[in-house]
């Protein structure tokens, strides 16, 4: 599964990230960022926080990727998926994965900043210096480089940059599948920072360059602390999944287990490669 | 299906967010950084020194060796047995200790990480609480550690885990070697490196489960590479398995419903006109 990753080997090699001989690391200059992070409550699960999901979004899409969009949404309305392609456990990605749909935490250490939450895999934000690997086979969330900034000269960092490529589709933005540009030439630069005046709240500065885009798209989200009681739950999205696509239809499994139509009329699958009719 | 009666788990929990933490000291704690893999030409059998199947000498009662032999029956005919991971249910503990990707450790003194690229991360709380009252159960299951000091250095050289409520199906491995349906399971942990190469760890696990006759312990052995490559794995991105009803069909590289076993009846299609 692993292709030509020649680059990203060299890099870490060079940098020595996994030694027998690696150090205590030293967190003392790095800011407390612990415990779990979640949307503020009532807030939905929309990409920009400030606008209403769908069309609201006002998301600078290109002509040809609005008309995409337009007819993925005329699909939903008709009882299809559209281009959100979660619906089959593909996982978000970036940059929609920064949406928190469930908490998330941050696992700070020099070499690397992780962002673990119990629906994504753990996002790994490397922060020792590397450059982007020559070569990288893409993934969903994409092959992170972040740099820790001290912003006020107090001699502890106050903030991480983030920059994310090679990333893989189909991705969207968002449940109403605002689409990202098929070409996955995506590129998303972020800044995490936390509130000056309250140190629950932590935001996201999240900017996404993609060919769907007619501009950058600058939007910034907020997280709220939970400094009460936390609770970790794992969620499985295969463990109860009743979409399956067969061909290029969507269906649905009943209740029964049996597939059913998700749209008026729909021909039912295929059946070619069986021999025997049905009893 | 999201979170229900945790409260206990959530009081319990209360400690380990705050604001106001410290950076925290690691001087008393392992390295067990970088990333750790099977050895070269290790298979992804449960217990590393015997092979997949029947030759894992599993301790199973006769219920669960009669289930076990229907599913490598089944198995043998082209169906999955008992194996749930064909749909993307995760390993779950204890299977996902048989690292069929790389795992890393990330430490701190509250909370030990296990975290791979396949798997959901794996939370080992070493904060010194107990088990709470209720809890939902998953497939990692809810673990809670304590470093120990097995040399009296003043550094902790293992750690021991034991993990509670979990959730099935699972299996031991992808012959279908199950545990018992009741997921009354109780796994218990003991991972250290080896004390004349800090680039091996072992991991002790043994197994108590009403599956089986009597405890099941394995050792695993692991070993640190120094060219980290991380790599994310989605199940369901390439997924060719589908149970529609009680049976389980494959879709072809067109996409179209296939069989899996010889004479197998289409599925029934009677929501559509």
């Amino acid at each position: 599964m692993i292709r030509k990753l020649i680059g990203a080997t060299a890099f870490a090699l060079a940098l020595g990230v996994a030694g027998a001989d690696a150090q205590i690391p030293d967190l003392s200059k790095y800011p407390d960022w612990s415990g779990q992070w979640r949307r503020p409550p009532g807030l939905g699960i929309q990409f920009d926080q400030t606008k209403p999901l769908g069309r609201g979004q006002q998301a600078p899409l290109t002509a040809e990727y609005q008309a995409i969009y337009e007819a993925g949404l005329a699909d939903q309305a008709a009882g299809g998926q559209g281009t959100d392609p979660t619906y089959r456990c593909i996982p978000f990605g970036m940059p929609r994965m920064t949406s928190a749909i469930f908490p998330f935490e941050f696992l700070i250490q020099p070499h690397t900043t992780f962002i673990l939450s119990d629906y994504n895999m753990p996002r790994r934000i490397h922060t020792d210096g590397r450059d982007f690997p020559a070569e990288f086979e893409p993934n969903f969330a994409g092959y992170s480089i972040g740099q820790w900034i001290d912003t006020d000269g107090d001699g502890k960092y106050d903030e991480l940059r983030i920059e994310t490529r090679g990333m893989r589709g189909p991705r969207s933005f968002e449940a109403s599948g605002i689409p990202l540009h098929e070409d996955n030439e995506t590129i998303v630069k972020e800044r995490f920072y936390l509130d000056k005046n309250d140190k629950n709240v932590i935001y996201d500065e999240i900017t996404t360059f993609d060919n769907a885009l007619t501009r950058p798209w600058v939007v910034t989200k907020k997280y709220i602390r939970q400094v009460g009681p936390v609770v970790w739950f794992e969620q499985n999205c295969s463990e109860d999944n009743h979409q399956v696509l067969i061909g290029k239809e969507n269906y649905f499994l009943g209740g029964d287990g049996l597939l059913m139509p998700t749209k008026k009329n729909q021909a039912p699958p295929d059946l070619k490669y069986f021999n025997l009719p049905r009893r | 299906m999201f979170c229900r009666s945790l409260m206990a788990a959530a009081t319990l929990a209360m400690s380990i967010a705050g604001a106001g933490a410290q950076a925290p000291d690691l001087s008393k704690y392992p390295d067990w950084s970088g990333q750790w893999r099977k050895f070269p030409g290790q298979g992804n059998q449960w217990d590393q020194a015997k092979p997949s199947g029947t030759r894992q000498e599993a301790p199973l009662t006769p219920e669960y060796q009669k289930i076990y032999e229907a599913n490598l029956q089944d198995q043998k005919e082209g169906g999955q047995g008992i194996d749930p991971t064909g749909f993307c249910i995760p390993f779950g503990m204890p299977r996902m200790m048989t690292a069929v990707f790389p795992f890393d450790f990330v430490i701190t003194p509250q909370t030990t990480y296990f975290i791979s690229d396949y798997n959901m991360p794996r939370r080992i709380y070493t904060d010194g609480r107990d088990w709470p009252k209720e809890r939902e159960p998953n497939f990692t299951g809810y673990s809670i550690g304590k470093w120990v000091d097995s040399d009296g250095d003043g550094k902790y050289d293992v750690l021991e885990a034991e993990t509670r409520f979990i959730k099935g199906p699972r299996v031991f491995e992808g012959s279908g070697i199950p545990l018992h349906e009741d997921s009354a399971t109780v796994i218990k942990e003991r991972f250290y490196q080896d004390k004349e190469n800090k680039d091996t760890l072992y991991i002790g696990i043994t197994t108590i489960d009403n599956a089986l006759t009597r405890p099941w312990t394995v050792t695993k052995k692991f070993r640190r590479d120094h060219k980290p490559i991380w790599y994310t794995y989605n199940c369901s991105e390439d997924n060719h398995h589908v149970v529609i009803g009680q049976e389980n069909y494959f879709l072809s590289a067109d996409g179209q419903l296939m069989p899996t076993k010889k004479n197998q009846q289409p599925p029934d299609l009677r929501y559509f006109k």
